[in-house]
């Protein structure tokens, strides 16, 4: 490969002077014209039938333009399963559900208004817990079930609270067991956590008297809100516009369609105006995406030399009341089932249940913090009954290039070993260094969960002075998006960095793409965008060809000028070429140059319905964290001494930007790992405001090693991958083995809270 | 948007006109609590009185009788006084134990003892100081000991028509070492699990705790085994505790974890303070 | 309709005279009567610091002052650093170090920062972590934003 000039430097981030002054713009602090103001009423039981619903009085308090309830919507929503109604329709199955809103000229008038709002509910029995929800006496939750439209690679289970069972086989579970000298089983719990974004879910909209609908809007993927629109409003495409702004945090709470419909029927009674809806913390911590809780079993099956031959693991994920998106963490989570490790025989059943809990999600990790969780705690519990070392294990057992997932997929450009051992290698491993200190260590593996003909696409435009703008359809909500599009663009074009706008999206101008979700962008756009540089560079060459008369093979972009290699004094500066290119004799050659490149996997499959076997990866990212601890052994407070993360990011596009996705995602696991669990009673969220769920604060956070493997990814656009949310997965279980290193007491779950190590170490007294 | 009146005062008998006639008036300092505790619903005031521009509030000073904190002083300013980092640091911790920095920016001592939240960081250091309050009215001055000054969670022993005018910590001071100490769920800004207080005045002890009763409480029971019959197993003294105290199970830890952290940080205070 | 006051005060160096609605938070009076929209909404109780600004040179949470309160004070917005179209120092290097992801907390992570270099110009780790322990950062920009502001301080 020629050498990169652009691809593999630390570049300023693109979006940084407006974000370090106050100017970058996200879409609250956009003026969009008269406006008008959405607040909605919430359900106040769990489950329950609507039995009176009275919007009289609101309708009359003064500012107010109009009070829709779930009948004003015409259908349902949902990106995988469409269970979702945008309002509850007749009945409310969580507390909190959105039962009406109210559009006023004041969001104080739309605030009293909503209390006008009279509602009864005839209170059904709720069910709160998954594994209640599976047995045959359950409540049932969704009634018409076996009616929902679907993406056909789910398998809900009409007449139950199942919205999605994924199976998996590989080898022979029974044959593995047998060859076993050791057999452990054990269960595993992971709790609802919060993304809590900075900014919350808002969104506004306005209807044109021409019938077009304008949309801004928070969401990660303006395009899946175009088409979830589209089909459920019953709006052709082109009379939909989704403008996005800089996002102020996504981690999978922004992602597929949220509120963006809410406010559509009052855009089009009061056409110009724009409305708008802004969700308060507490209305974004109860009624956006949670990260869904898995009560995990995993049976594992060892040999004395440490090699597993057989893992049964059995997922019930607690969905929520509506999982149109959850199933496809659930079937993630199935088809990852082995983690970071090649297992030959598994047997994998995945349980999306529905219960009256708030909303389950897309979470930065997409199911798989909650799933390795099991898997590397369970590699603890082996390590410690074998008497081995738990890295050992892990090398022993971890994916090679050439092993096998639990789909079966064979994988490729793999370092996992490497990622292990250089973690391993910092925080002093295999060192002992006094009471109440501990290390512990966790792999981790991440693919795109997406479906295998998520596409992308982009478009790349010179100017007349060889300056250009990249466009694509992906968000910028803090990873990076821009600068390393941008710095791929540069590589491809021969175009310095600086010299490339590229913006936000915005569906009427931007080419399309799925969604910004899944740290997939950097591939699948990165990759679209390659090729459209590539695309226009060969109209500059082909350009320059005609005007110099040189063979395009024998000339060379710069970035400035275009010469032959053959005569270097044959050359034309990147004006002539791109500005209306013509002849001396004024001839026209071309007119002006505009790359496109477009993106689809083609190493994706979809997979059998009994087996689960096939390839769902597009490709895979491997990484590591080790802790050191240290515990108080009578508060239960855990210190972190040492934290080491890695992940193998194939090429670095922006190695700085790497690291910071690197810390971020760690931190992030961190604060899961030690503080958060969101609360409920009987479906009530307790804890929906930073009072109450704390996060992890610059305090919390310890200094961190952070090493950036590249092993080239063979297909990823100059060798890279994605990695914005792999870093998150190994940070629970590696605290969690650490502290079981430490203190010699074992946790099934977590946040680590002081009190809840204090009971772990009680309890072995 | 939130609607009332909003008035600021400019002398304090402006000050009384307006809460003896009025209902649902409440004084704005610092307006940390305040703020919060309309959004939520818990104060539906029809007016604010905006007392922090009253230069009768703004004193922080030390006389020959001791340290006289005024209601319009912010925690920050506190944190900072000479006199109260020398003589009294217990005080400056608990105050820098409140909120983030910015909170305590605006953030007063009087306020957060007005809030009269169990777990107020400031409380059981006051408590372990003798400190005083010092409250006025149309009708007068009355000083009311720290002590008696939270009645339950949320009330204080003050009066329609009264505001705490300052907050007064008599000389002598400890001459000894104090501690304030305080779990939580982050150990960063958070609200206390458990705030414990313990102050040594020479041989003596004084301990207070917070967030484990109704209201920041005296541990008179490990005071007298302390004071009165020589105790000096720090452990044992620090189980008397549990007679003190009657915590609740709430978002931000169980009974049982309260029995127990108050125990290990009375323990550890005991140790820190009570041994040369 | 609430009440309105007429109130004097100062906006990163400019006098100005508004009227304030009662019951308006500082926050509200900022974004939607100044237009100084780098102030950012996050969580209206003090928590998340996404509305710090400097008063009277002091770092507080817009959300926990009213407008009305502003009367007769200096305001500092993170628009206001920057002077002559010159980055403050913090601001520079907050890009040197990548101190932030979204950018949504930036503006008052960059309000807390300077208000510590005033105060302290040579600040240690363990007054920066408490100097912006009130300013909630998701996208974990804790490490770069601790090595941003040492960079900034005074040898």
């Amino acid at each position: 490969m020629a050498e990169l000039k652009y691809v593999g430097t630390s570049v300023p981030r693109k979006d940084a002077i407006e974000k370090v002054t106050g100017s970058a713009q996200f879409i609250e602090d956009r003026f969009l014209g008269p406006m008008l103001y959405a607040k909605m009423k919430k359900s106040t039981v769990a489950h329950g039938k609507i039995k009176r619903l009275d919007t009289t009085k609101a309708l009359k308090h003064p500012g107010v333009k109009a009070v829709l309830t779930g009948k004003d919507y015409p259908n349902k929503i949902g990106l995988y399963l469409v269970d979702r109604d945008f309002m509850a329709v007749e009945k409310v199955r969580f507390w909190g559900e959105p039962v009406a809103i109210v559009a006023a000229v004041t969001e104080q008038a739309a605030v009293e208004a909503v209390e006008l709002i009279e509602v009864e509910y005839e209170e059904l029995p709720g069910v709160f817990d998954p594994i209640e929800a599976m047995k045959p006496d359950a409540p049932i939750i969704h009634e018409d079930l076996g009616s929902y439209d679907l993406v056909p690679i789910f398998y809900p289970q009409p007449g139950t609270n199942i919205a999605n069972h994924f199976k998996l086989r590989k080898g022979d579970v029974d044959k593995g067991f047998a060859e076993a000298d050791m057999v452990i089983e054990r269960d595993y719990y992971v709790p609802q956590m919060q993304h809590v974004p900075i900014e919350t879910h808002k969104a506004a909209a306005h209807w044109s008297p021409d019938g077009k609908l304008t949309i801004w809007s928070t969401a990660q993927s303006p395009n899946v809100v175009r088409q979830l629109l589209a089909k459920s409003m019953n709006i052709p495409m082109h009379k939909i516009r989704i403008i996005s702004s800089y996002i102020g945090g996504g981690f999978g709470c922004k992602a597929g369609a949220s509120l963006e419909g809410l406010v559509v029927p009052f855009a089009q009674k009061f056409p110009g105006h724009v409305v708008r809806i802004v969700f308060n913390r507490e209305e974004d911590m109860q009624g956006t995406f949670t990260r869904q809780a898995l009560n995990a079993h995993l049976k594992t099956g060892v040999r004395k030399n440490g090699r597993i031959t057989a893992l049964e693991y059995k997922m019930i994920w607690d969905g929520g009341a509506y999982t149109e998106y959850g199933v496809n963490i659930v079937r993630a989570a199935g088809y990852s089932s082995t983690g970071a490790y090649d297992i030959p025989n598994v047997k994998t059943d995945s349980y999306c249940v529905y219960t009256n809990n708030s909303i389950g999600g897309p979470v930065r990790g997409f199911g798989m913090c909650e799933m390795q969780w099991g898997i590397e705690r369970q590699l603890e519990a082996i390590a410690k009954e074998l008497k081995m070392d738990p890295l050992e294990i892990r090398l022993i057992n971890g994916m090679k290039e050439g092993s096998t997932t639990a789909s079966g997929q064979v994988v490729h450009d793999v370092a996992f070993d490497k990622c292990l051992k250089i973690v391993a290698e910092k925080i002093g491993w295999g060192k002992k260094e006094g009471n109440f200190r501990g290390k512990g260590i966790a792999g981790l593996v991440k693919c795109p969960a997406q479906p295998s003909n998520a596409a992308s696409s982009a478009i790349i435009r010179i100017n007349e002075d060889g300056t250009a703008h990249v466009m694509v359809g992906a968000t910028e909500m803090g990873q990076g998006m821009l600068t390393v599009i941008s710095q791929i663009a540069a590589e491809g074009l021969h175009i310095p960095v600086d010299k490339i706008d590229i913006k936000v999206p915005d569906t009427d101008f931007t080419p399309y793409e799925w969604q910004s979700v899944g740290s997939r962008i950097t591939y699948t756009c990165g990759t679209s965008v390659k090729r459209a540089a590539e695309d226009a560079l060969g109209q500059i060459y082909r350009n320059a060809s005609n005007l110099l008369e040189v063979p395009p093979e024998d000339l060379i972009f710069d970035g400035e000028k275009v010469y032959s290699t053959k005569d270097p004094t044959k050359s034309a500066t990147i004006r002539e070429v791109a500005d209306s290119c013509k002849k001396c004799t004024g001839e026209g050659i071309a007119g002006p140059i505009i790359g496109t490149g477009s993106f689809v996997p083609t190493n994706m499959t979809n997979l059998d319905s009994e087996t689960g076997q096939g390839n769902p990866g597009m490709f895979y990212c491997f990484g590591a964290t080790a802790v050191e601890v240290e515990v108080d052994p009578e508060t239960g407070v855990i210190k972190i001494l040492q934290l080491a993360a890695s992940i193998d990011s194939g090429k670095a596009i922006n190695p700085r930007l790497c690291t910071t996705q690197l810390h971020g995602g760690t931190i992030m696991g961190l604060s899961t790992a030690l503080y958060e669990e969101v609360l409920f009673d009987k479906g009530i969220m307790l804890n929906r405001n930073f009072t109450d769920y704390k996060i992890a604060t610059i305090e919390n956070v310890p200094h961190m090693d952070s090493f950036i493997i590249e092993t080239p990814e063979t297909n990823g656009p100059y060798g890279a991958r994605g990695i914005g949310e792999q870093p998150m997965i190994g940070v629970a279980p590696a605290i969690a083995n650490a502290v079981c290193d430490a203190l010699g007491v074992d946790f099934n779950t977590f946040p680590l809270t002081p009190e809840r190590v204090w009971r772990a170490i009680k309890a072995k007294q | 948007m939130l609607s009332y009146e909003y008035v600021k005062c400019t002398d304090l008998n402006q000050v009384f006109q307006l809460m003896d006639k009025g209902e649902q008036v409440y004084p704005l300092a610092g307006g940390t609590d305040l703020m919060v505790g309309m959004r939520g619903g818990k104060y539906a005031a029809k007016m604010l009185i905006d007392i922090k521009g009253l230069e009768e509030l703004k004193v922080l000073k030390e006389d020959e009788k001791g340290i006289t904190i005024g209601a319009a002083v912010t925690l920050n300013e506190i944190t900072l006084f000479a006199p109260v980092q020398k003589n009294i640091p217990i005080l400056a911790d608990g105050c820098h134990s409140v909120g983030s920095y910015s909170i305590r920016n605006r953030a007063t001592l009087a306020g957060n003892i007005c809030n009269a939240s169990p777990a107020a960081d400031t409380a059981a250091p006051l408590c372990c100081l003798d400190a005083s309050v010092n409250i006025v009215s149309s009708s007068g001055t009355r000083a009311v000991p720290i002590g008696e000054f939270f009645t339950g969670p949320g009330k204080t022993a003050l009066q329609k028509g009264e505001l705490v005018q300052s907050i007064f910590i008599p000389k002598p001071y400890p001459q000894a070492k104090g501690v304030y100490s305080k779990a939580s769920r982050t150990g960063s800004v958070d609200l206390a699990t458990v705030g414990v207080a313990v102050q040594s005045w020479g041989n003596q002890v004084r301990i207070a705790v917070g967030a484990v009763a109704p209201t920041p409480v005296r541990a008179v029971s490990v005071e007298k085994a302390v004071n009165e019959k020589g105790e000096k197993d720090w452990a044992n003294a620090a189980k008397l505790v549990h007679n003190d105290i009657s915590p609740i199970t709430d978002l931000r830890g169980s009974r049982e974890y309260r029995f127990h952290m108050v125990e290990v940080l009375v323990r550890r205070g005991l140790e820190q303070t009570m041994e040369v | 309709m609430s009440e309105k006051v007429n109130i004097n005060f100062s906006v990163n160096g400019d006098q100005e005279t508004r009227e304030a609605v009662v019951g308006q938070t500082l926050l509200k009076f900022i974004r939607d009567e100044l237009h100084l929209t780098g102030t950012k909404e996050g969580c209206e109780i003090g928590e998340c610091g996404a509305c710090i600004v400097l008063l009277n040179g002091k770092p507080v949470n817009s959300c926990m002052v009213l407008a009305v309160e502003l009367d007769g004070q200096e305001l500092v917005t993170i628009e206001g650093l920057a002077k002559n179209g010159e980055l403050d120092r913090i601001q520079q290097a907050f890009i040197d170090h990548a101190a932030f992801q979204c950018g949504y907390c930036t503006p008052g992570m960059i309000i807390s920062a300077r208000a510590l270099l005033d105060r302290k110009p040579s600040p240690t780790d363990e007054d920066i972590n408490e100097a912006l322990s009130g300013n909630l950062c998701r996208c974990g920009a804790y490490q770069e934003i601790r090595e941003a502001i040492k960079a900034s301080s005074k040898k």
